[in-house]
Parts: structure tokens; C-alpha cells; sequence
């Protein structure tokens, strides 16, 4: 086993650590702010990456087209997102946990089908944008440049929401909210445009990674349901509500498909739930996480 | 948090337990008997496709009571029931098929194996609070997925137990009137009868004072540890409980479905039994049969005419999450409760 | 409002909901049917005809429901379930069950196959039909799944009583649903399964009819090429993790070391069907530095491969010598990937686009209607193997003068019967036809803005019937 060969199988983790990061990065923000699990959160991904596609459809190839297309797709699933939030979840917040999950599965089920229903249920791709569509030798190994920008985009993404949280007044507003609302409202704060932004904030941030995992991934129906689970088994690695336990938790969970392969070839599906399922026994708020 | 803010004494029991002034005429009527005896006459009356319905049905009813076993009566929300269905059915199958074991062996056999895997899974979730038990529940039953799809040599991988045997029913012929009834029929008889024991097992249970121990659990359970109530026990068992019922649900569908295949365990499965469970109403003991009963007639008809059968399913979820709560039955005691009152008036 | 009338407003809504809606479902099903969706452009029946039981069901339902305690529901419920006539009652066709994936990664195979098999059955039902009956085809989408497919199968016989079962696209469907045929009697002609397992000694009835080449046969095929690369020393395989990928693998390596056992295998990679990221076996099995590959992923999964394959090395580092037999030489794959695809590599397909030597006028006429009856530029390359089922069916239903399956299963085995590639005969003992296919170089050619196969090769040349 060659070092150039371990440097590769953990530059493939890496990146799918980054893309886990980005997308579970909305649904630990959701939760630590609003104590509820998306599980429509995959299917904001998918219709993402469906938008992404579409916006890439229409307009005129230029060579451009992709950064417009990620970025229009991500704002469109924000929106989406806000919306959602707006008209529906708003009523559901004085219930049972178990009926705003419900709503979100409701979601899964509904978005799921609209996207059969608009863009039918074939098999679609993009192509890379042509400004990354080379690749670079590093250490022996052909690397992708594409894989590389999404590398290097995770930890942004991270410090930019790091950043945001810690270092404006909005940020220290969320992380009041994630403490304890009823207090937040009670100082007079805005709480429930604090939620919608939120919301649209971890829709935005769904709907990019959809966008961005397209030139390597194909867009099929049923992509929303296999990415949530992924996205649950890494925050409940890191800690629900944690943004560095989610960036954590997808390194780790990047890393273990990765060599798992090589290990256990047979058990890389098992190890991921294995693991997911020790730590809930054992420290079920995460690696990062604070007890609830 | 949960049922008990305002509204009085769950309307879980059936009109029996009721003060008198609910007891009229039609409490008095043995409602499930007629129902047991118009189910077993489809076969006869029905095609062969009514039958190939009513099984399916029979079978979810039988599922969906084992998860309300968890969620109506213990206020255990579980993501993963599907596993100890999944687990029972291939125990089932794999000793009917593979091993060649008769049905009478079998069919035990997947609910006591079910209920040792929710023994022991069970025991790691109930010490989990609400979110995490509901995490740690999918993360099991993911598990067991996993080494469903993987197992090939012992579980057939993505191919699946296809061909499980029918079990041995000639005895049936003995049965004044059965004697001309295909397999399936047979079959569908035999998954009738043995539904409608394990309801009335349950049924049993949820009436029993072990049962009242659950309710108390489910509504406060830092009052019933107060009282001395071993919370986690209680919960335990409620859990072993419903995965061993659930187990007997998935061995007979493995059977009907004449096999047995990775994705009954995969937990879509869950929240379809979820939804089943609450719209026929999970508060009640005959919610999740009347649940099962509509969802699987409204699944046909709705296939015939699309194939956005999730997106009907999805909408379905948001008018009971909005609109009715109490899911199917739940609307209909509170109508009940309505007339009876305006006719009191 | 008041509070009563408004709950029995509610109450009515929840049965509204619950019932057969014309005016919105009907929107829905014209949704459903739009032409600019559906690329195989068929305008045959895909649904069958229940919707006047399912109307006059759900009326039988929420007559005086108002009063009714939640047994007497269900009780109701079961009864109209039971009275209602629920199957479909097309007048006097043959009825084919279809299930065949018609979504997600393998669909751009499956939606070709059920394409041809309309367009044989519109050719024959212009001349009459069979046995002065016409053919009817009833699809669904198995979604390349086992459990799907059975469930479909299923209903199929027992709610829309068909006559016959063709289709599945996947061997994990196909045996599986073979199990149903089996037990309910009814033939089930495979047009693409290729696994050994759907017609060894173990699982062969007297139901079960196969149109594809299997895994013994592509393994041959694939071998003999792979032998004929004489600085070869080293070969990785990759493929998908269910019975077609193990059963495919195994046939390759047996047959490779009758004829190049000096050649290693070192290494194998087992991705699951339908798998999104194959980064990390890509990267596992480039560092094992083979000298060759040979590769049994196909479709969208094909697809997704190559795309992260290329921009590694992958196929640099092998010199584009990858073997691939599961026809991914097929316009319909070489569109997908359009100019991503991994020129050089040596892929095989039921129909080529290009033929060495003369191209039989028949398969002419075939393409020119293919393009036609699909209005797509180019003709798929998987059409001919649903075509050629139906008329399997259709010539087997003539010899056996009778449209009952125990009857046709009689009359198939041994069958020899036309098709635009030549004929085709149904194996006495096996019921397969063990058919060549047509295997060559991807290249790019001008007159084709897609990969096609050059100067491709009928292989096997010959093959030992060995089942």
C-alpha cells in the first residue's frame, strides 16, 4: 500500500466529507436553533441539484454557466425553504416534535414526486465548469480540480458561517436562540424571523451542495432519500447543533467510507450505521455536541 | 408536551370501558366479530385480487397495532420499527425456504427473533430521550438493512428470498367449505386468524394494568418514576413486546408477498407504517387497523390513475397534521361526541 | 360558522379527500401523459382501465357515513373493497405484463426495451393481431427492483389478469419474478437478464423463456478480446455487487484462464448497483496498477463512473483497455455520456450502429421504424430485444394455436423465430438462445455526434450450449 494510494483515498474522503459538510451544515444549523430534525432536507438537495440542472439548461452555455447555475439554484431552494417555513411550519411549533417530523416527511414525499413530476425520471447530469475541469498531480496521484475546489470550499463555508455566528449581531442572536428562546423573545428579539432565516439559510446552503455535486454525481429521483441519512449519521457523529462537530463529523465519516473500503470491503454500508449507533449509546450528544 | 394538556382521559378504550351514558345500542353490537366474519368470508364472496387486498391489509393492521403498542400507548416515537419486521421475516423465511422448517416452527421462531434483536436493541434505546431514541431507532434498523444487503449467501443480498414456500394447509381441506380454496386463500384464512389472536393479545395487554403503567408512562414520566415505577423496565417491554409482534407481521408478509426482500427493511417502510398508524388515529386501539385498511385501498386507487402515489401520500400527511390530529377514527369520535351531544342538548 | 357545522364541513372534507376526485385526478393523469416527458413517444395504454370500479367503490363508501362508528368503517370499507369489480375488462386482447424499470439510473436502458416491444406489438396488431386477437401491453415501473418487480408482477396476474409476463431489465428482478410465474402458470419471457442463475438446473421451469445472451456467453466474448492483448499480465475487475456482476465476473475469469492462464487478477472492486460516488474504488483499484479491466457497470451507473474514472487517470493509466459487456456500446449509453465518454475502451451492444459488411435489409427497415415510432434521431440500441420478445411471444402463441401460458410454454422451447438480426432459437433444455453480440472499439465518428462501436464483431463466434 503506497503512500500515493493512502493520499488518494484520503483526498476521496475528504471530498466527501466537504459535500456532507455542506449539506449536513444546514440541518445541524436547523436544529440547533429550532430542536427539530429536517428530513426534508435531502430533498432540498436534490431539488438543488435539479435546479442547477435546469438553470444550466436554459442558459446559453458560455462557459459561466455553472457558477450562475449553482448560485440561482441555491437561492431558489432558500426561497423555497423561507417559504415553507413561513406558511407551514409556523403552525406546527407549539406541538409535538413528532408532528413537525412528520411534516418534513410529508415534505420528503411531496418535493420527491414534484421533481419526478418536473423533471421527469430519467437520469440527468452537468458537466464540470471548464475552468475546473483539469486536474493537478499531487504526491504521485491525479487529482481533479474540481474535487480540489470542493475541498477547499468546505472549510470557507465553515469559517464564513463560523464567522457569521460568532462575530455579527444577528450571529450572537442565533446562537441566544439555540440557548434558550423563550428567553430570546421574552428580551424583545425577533424570534420568528430568526427561525425563517435559518431556515432558508440551511435551504440555501442545501440546495448549493446539490448544485455543486452535480458534475460528479448524477441527479436521479431518490437522491433526496439516500443523502438524509448520511447527513443524520454525520451530525449525530459531531453533535446536533454543532458546527465544528459537523465538520468534524464528516471527516470522520468521509474517512471511514473511504478506507472502510479497503479494510472491510463488505461492511463499508454496516460500519457507517455501526458507527452512528455507538455513538448514540455512548455520547449521544456527539464528539461537539451539548447534551439537549 | 404531549396528549394530555387539555383534553380529558384518552379515548383509547373502546366504548366497554366508557361511562354508562355511551353505552347504547350500538356499543352493544359486537362490532370486531362482525368484522372478523365479514373478512373471513372474502374468498368466497371476492376475487382473487379482494382476497390478495384483504391479506394485505390483515397483515399491515397487524403491524401498525405493534407500533402503537410503542407510539399511542407508550409515547415511544421509533423510526425503526420496520427492523423487527424485516428481522422476522427473514427468519421466516430463510427457515422455510433454506432450512426447509415447517410454518408452525417458523413462524414462532421470526417473533422470538424479532423480540430478542428489540431485547437488545431496546435496551441501548430507551435510555435515550425522545430525539436520540428516535435517532438511535433508525440507526438500527439501518443496521439491520446493512447486513440484509450484504449477507448474500444467508439473506440473498439485493436479490432477496424470492419463492418462500406456502406453508403446509392441507389440513384446511378438513374445514367444512375450504376444501376448493387455493393456496393463497388458505394462506389469507390462516393470516386472519392469527392477526386477529395477536390483537386480542394486545388488546389485553393495553387493558391490563400493565398496560395503565404504559399510559402513565407515555403521559409524565418523571411523575410515574416518582411513584416508583421502573420507567426504563416498563419501556423495555413495551418495546420487546411490539418488535415481536411486528416480527410475526413480517414473517406472514414474506409469506404473502411470496418473498422476502432488503427493501421491506428499509426505513421508508417506517414512516409509512408511521403514517398508517396515525391516520386511523393513534390514540385509539382500532386506529391503526382502520389506518391500514384505508391506506392500502387508497393506495389502488390512487395507482390506478397516477404514479405520484407519494406525492397523494405526502398531502394525505399535511391534512391530518393540520386538519385532524386524531387521524381517522379520532374525527370520528369527536363527530360522534358532537351528534351525541347536540341530541342530549 | 358554528363549531358542529364546521367540524361536519371538515368531516365532509376528509371524505372528499379520500374520494376518486374526476375533475383533479384527471389533471393529473394528463400531467402524467405529456408528450414532451416521455422520449419513447409511445401512445400505447400504460394504465389499465379501473377507473369506473374505483368511482362507483368510493361512492358505495361515503353513502351515510356521518354516523358510523370507526368498526363499521372498516367493515364497509372491506365490503365495497369485496362487491366492487376491481379487475380491468379490456375487450378481448392479449394482455403482456410489462414491468420493466422505467426510472432512475437504469431506465435509459429500460424505457428502449418497453419502446420496442410497443412497436412490435403496433406492427402486429396492424396485421391483425395473433390469432385474430390483438396484443395488449400493460407496463409499470420496477424501478430495477427485485421487491418492486414482484409486487408488480403480481398484481399484474392477479388484479389485471394478463396473459403473459415480459420484461425486467436487471437479474434481480428477473428471477424473482420468474418465482411468480412459476407458481401462478403464466410464461414470463426475460428480454435482457443475464444471469445464469434465472435458467440453471436449479431454477428452470417450464415458464421461464430468455432473449438475451447470458453471463456464460458474455464472459466468452469478453475473455477472447481480453486475450488477444499480449502484454496484458495484470486485470482488475469491477462491478456491480448483485447476481449479474458476481455471475458476469465469474464467467470472465473461468473463461480467461482457459486461454491466457498466465494472466493475474488483482483486484476487485464490488460498488452496489446504483451506487452515487465510486471515487473510492476507482482510487482502490488504480492502485494496484492492472494492466487491464474489465468492467460490468452499466447505465447511469456507467455513467457516474466514468465521469469520476476520467478525470483520475483511470483510464490513462490502463490505456483505455477496458472490457465491458454489458452493452455499453449502446447509442442509448453513448448519448448519455456524450463527450465524456471513455473513447478506446472495447464495449458490446445488441445493435450496432455501424456494421462491418453488409447490414441485413431487414434491420434497415427495423431502424428507420425504430426512429420513426420514437421520434428520436437515433435509433436505441436495447429497442430490438423487447421487439424481438414480443414476436418470441407472438410466434410461440401461433405454434401453440391458443393464448393460454401452458400451451405457449409447450410451444416455446426449441422455437426458432425471425428477427432483424437473424433468428433466434429458444434452447430445449434452458429456454435460452445463448444469442452473440456485437462487440468493438468505441470511437468517434464524425457522422455521429456519439461513441460507436467500429468494425464490431459478432462474439462468440461459436459457444458450447453447456446448460
Amino acid at each position: 500500500m503506497s503512500s500515493s494510494f493512502l493520499f488518494n483515498q484520503f483526498m476521496g474522503g475528504l471530498t466527501t466529507a466537504m459535500f456532507l459538510f455542506l449539506i449536513a451544515s444546514g440541518l445541524s444549523l436547523v436544529f440547533g436553533v429550532m430542536r427539530v430534525i429536517n428530513f426534508a432536507h435531502g430533498s432540498f438537495y436534490m431539488i438543488g441539484a435539479y435546479l442547477a440542472w435546469q438553470v444550466v439548461d436554459w442558459v446559453h452555455p458560455t462557459g459561466g454557466e455553472f457558477w450562475i447555475a449553482a448560485i440561482g439554484a441555491a437561492l431558489g431552494v432558500g426561497l423555497l425553504g423561507a417559504v415553507t417555513e413561513r406558511v407551514f411550519f409556523r403552525t406546527l411549533y407549539g406541538r409535538e416534535e413528532l408532528y413537525q417530523l412528520l411534516f418534513t416527511y410529508a415534505l420528503v414525499l411531496i418535493l420527491g414526486d414534484a421533481a419526478k413530476f418536473l423533471w421527469g425520471v430519467g437520469q440527468l447530469s452537468v458537466s464540470t465548469p471548464p475552468v475546473l475541469s483539469g486536474s493537478v498531480t499531487m504526491f504521485g496521484t491525479t487529482q481533479p480540480l474540481y474535487t480540489l475546489f470542493i475541498i477547499a470550499i468546505g472549510p470557507a463555508i465553515a469559517f464564513a458561517l463560523w464567522l457569521g455566528l460568532n462575530r455579527t449581531g444577528t450571529g450572537r442572536m442565533v446562537r441566544a436562540a439555540q440557548m434558550d428562546r423563550e428567553m430570546l423573545a421574552a428580551l424583545g428579539a425577533n424570534v420568528s424571523i430568526i427561525y425563517t432565516g435559518m431556515f432558508a439559510l440551511s435551504a440555501f446552503l442545501a440546495g448549493l451542495s446539490g448544485a455543486l455535486v452535480t458534475p460528479i454525481q448524477s441527479i436521479v429521483p431518490g437522491m433526496d432519500v439516500l443523502i438524509i441519512v448520511q447527513a443524520f449519521i454525520v451530525v449525530v457523529i459531531g453533535g446536533m447543533g454543532s458546527l465544528w462537530g459537523t465538520f468534524w463529523g464528516s471527516v470522520i465519516y468521509g474517512q471511514v467510507l473511504s478506507f472502510g473500503i479497503l479494510i472491510l470491503p463488505g461492511f463499508s454500508l454496516f460500519s457507517v450505521f455501526a458507527l452512528m449507533a455507538v455513538i448514540l449509546i455512548v455520547r449521544p450528544w456527539g464528539l461537539f455536541g451539548r447534551p439537549l | 408536551m404531549n396528549a394530555t394538556v387539555a383534553a380529558p382521559a384518552p379515548p383509547s378504550r373502546a366504548a366497554a370501558a366508557a361511562p354508562a351514558e355511551y353505552r347504547t345500542v350500538a356499543s352493544r353490537i359486537p362490532w370486531v366479530l362482525i368484522v372478523f366474519v365479514i373478512m373471513a368470508t372474502v374468498p368466497w364472496v371476492g376475487t382473487r385480487y379482494d382476497t390478495f387486498l384483504a391479506g394485505q391489509i390483515v397483515i399491515d393492521a397487524l403491524f401498525a397495532v405493534s407500533l402503537n403498542l410503542l407510539l399511542g400507548t407508550t409515547g415511544l416515537v421509533s423510526f425503526g420499527h420496520v427492523a423487527y419486521f424485516g428481522v422476522g421475516a427473514y427468519v421466516c423465511g430463510i427457515l422455510m425456504k433454506t432450512y426447509e422448517l415447517p410454518f408452525i416452527v417458523a413462524f414462532p421462531a421470526a417473533g422470538l427473533g424479532a423480540a430478542l434483536f428489540a431485547l437488545i436493541s431496546g435496551y441501548f434505546c430507551v435510555r435515550l430521550i425522545k430525539l436520540y431514541f428516535a435517532m438511535l431507532t433508525l440507526a438500527f434498523s439501518q443496521i439491520v438493512w446493512a447486513v440484509a444487503y450484504k449477507w448474500n449467501d444467508v439473506t440473498g443480498g439485493d436479490q432477496g428470498l424470492p419463492e418462500i414456500p406456502y406453508p403446509d394447509l392441507d389440513w384446511m381441506s378438513a374445514i367444512p367449505g375450504c376444501a376448493d380454496l387455493s393456496d393463497g386463500a388458505r394462506f389469507y384464512l390462516l393470516s386472519l386468524v392469527l392477526v386477529a389472536v395477536s390483537l386480542a393479545v394486545v388488546h389485553r395487554i393495553v387493558r391490563s394494568p400493565f398496560g395503565r403503567v404504559l399510559t402513565t408512562v407515555r403521559d409524565n414520566p418523571d411523575r410515574a418514576a416518582f411513584l416508583g415505577v421502573n420507567v426504563r423496565l416498563y419501556q423495555l417491554a413495551a418495546f420487546v413486546i411490539a418488535g415481536g409482534l411486528a416480527g410475526l407481521a413480517g414473517a406472514l408478509y414474506g409469506i404473502f408477498s411470496r418473498g422476502v426482500f432488503t427493501d421491506y427493511v428499509f426505513w421508508s417502510k417506517s414512516a409509512e407504517i408511521l403514517i398508517m398508524t396515525i391516520l386511523g388515529g393513534a390514540g385509539f386501539f382500532w386506529g391503526p387497523p382502520v389506518g391500514a385498511a384505508v391506506l392500502v385501498w387508497l393506495n389502488q386507487i390512487v395507482t390506478d390513475y397516477t404514479q405520484y402515489w407519494s406525492f397523494v401520500l405526502g398531502a394525505i400527511l399535511l391534512v391530518l397534521l393540520f386538519g385532524f390530529p386524531g387521524g381517522i377514527v379520532g374525527g370520528i369520535v369527536m363527530l360522534w361526541r358532537r351528534l351525541k351531544r347536540l341530541r342530549n342538548a | 360558522m358554528s363549531r358542529e357545522s364546521r367540524i361536519s364541513v371538515r368531516f365532509a372534507g376528509i371524505m372528499r379527500a379520500t374520494r376518486a376526485a374526476p375533475g383533479k385526478l384527471d389533471e393529473v393523469k394528463r400531467a402524467n401523459h405529456h408528450p414532451g416527458k416521455d422520449a419513447a413517444g409511445d401512445g400505447v395504454t400504460r394504465r389499465p382501465s379501473g377507473n369506473g370500479s374505483a368511482r362507483r367503490r368510493a361512492s358505495v363508501r361515503t353513502e351515510g357515513a356521518t354516523l358510523m362508528s370507526p368498526f363499521r368503517l372498516l367493515a364497509a370499507a372491506v365490503v365495497a373493497a369485496g362487491l366492487a369489480p376491481s379487475a380491468a375488462i379490456a375487450a378481448d386482447t392479449i394482455k403482456i405484463g410489462f414491468p420493466i424499470p422505467l426510472s432512475g439510473p437504469t431506465a435509459v436502458y429500460g424505457k428502449p426495451v418497453l419502446a420496442g416491444a410497443e412497436m412490435a406489438v403496433a406492427e402486429i396488431n396492424a396485421k391483425g393481431g395473433v390469432l385474430g386477437r390483438k396484443l395488449e401491453i400493460l407496463s409499470r415501473d420496477s424501478k430495477a427492483n427485485a421487491d418492486e418487480a414482484v409486487r408488480l408482477s403480481r398484481e399484474l396476474i392477479i388484479k389485471n389478469s394478463v396473459d403473459f409476463l415480459v420484461g425486467t431489465l436487471t437479474s434481480a428482478e428477473a428471477p424473482a419474478v420468474s418465482t411468480v410465474a412459476k407458481e401462478n402458470k403464466i410464461v414470463f419471457i426475460a428480454p435482457t437478464s443475464k444471469s445464469t442463475i434465472l435458467t440453471d438446473e436449479k431454477h428452470i421451469h417450464p415458464y421461464i423463456f430468455r432473449v438475451s445472451s447470458n453471463t456464460d456467453v458474455e464472459g466468452l466474448a469478453g475473455a477472447t478480446l481480453m486475450a488477444k492483448w499480449k502484454d496484458v499480465k495484470t486485470v482488475a475487475t469491477i462491478a456491480p455487487d448483485y447476481a449479474y456482476g458476481r455471475d458476469s465476473i465469474s464467467a470472465f475469469i473461468a473463461a480467461l484462464k482457459k486461454q491466457r492462464p498466465d494472466i493475474q487478477i488483482v483486484d476487485q472492486q464490488w460498488p452496489k448497483l446504483g451506487e452515487p460516488d465510486f471515487t473510492a474504488f476507482i482510487t482502490a483499484q488504480m492502485s494496484k496498477n492492472p494492466d487491464a479491466v474489465y468492467c460490468s457497470l452499466f447505465a447511469g451507473d456507467f455513467v457516474t463512473f466514468s465521469k469520476e474514472a476520467t478525470p483520475r487517470g483511470y483510464f490513462k493509466a490502463i490505456k483505455n483497455r477496458l472490457v465491458d459487456g454489458a452493452e455499453v456500446g449502446t447509442p442509448d449509453e453513448a448519448e448519455a455520456l456524450g463527450n465524456d465518454y471513455p473513447y478506446g475502451i472495447i464495449a458490446d451492444s445488441y445493435d450496432p450502429v455501424l456494421w462491418s459488411g453488409s447490414e441485413p435489409a431487414a434491420h434497415k427497415t427495423f431502424i428507420e421504424d425504430l426512429k420513426k415510432f420514437t421520434h428520436d434521431k437515433y435509433a436505441s440500441g436495447w429497442s430490438i430485444v423487447g421487439y424481438q420478445s414480443i414476436y418470441a411471444l407472438a410466434a410461440g402463441i401461433t405454434k401453440a394455436n391458443s393464448t393460454k401460458s401452458d400451451a405457449v410454454a409447450k410451444a416455446l422451447p426449441g422455437l426458432t423465430w425471425d428477427t432483424p438480426v437473424g433468428s433466434r432459437t429458444f434452447s430445449e433444455k434452458s429456454h435460452e438462445t445463448f444469442a452473440p453480440e456485437y462487440w468493438g472499439e468505441m470511437v468517434k465518428e464524425a457522422a455521429y455526434p456519439f461513441a460507436v462501436i467500429k468494425d464490431p464483431q459478432l462474439l462468440p463466434t461459436s459457444f458450447p450450449a453447456t446448460n
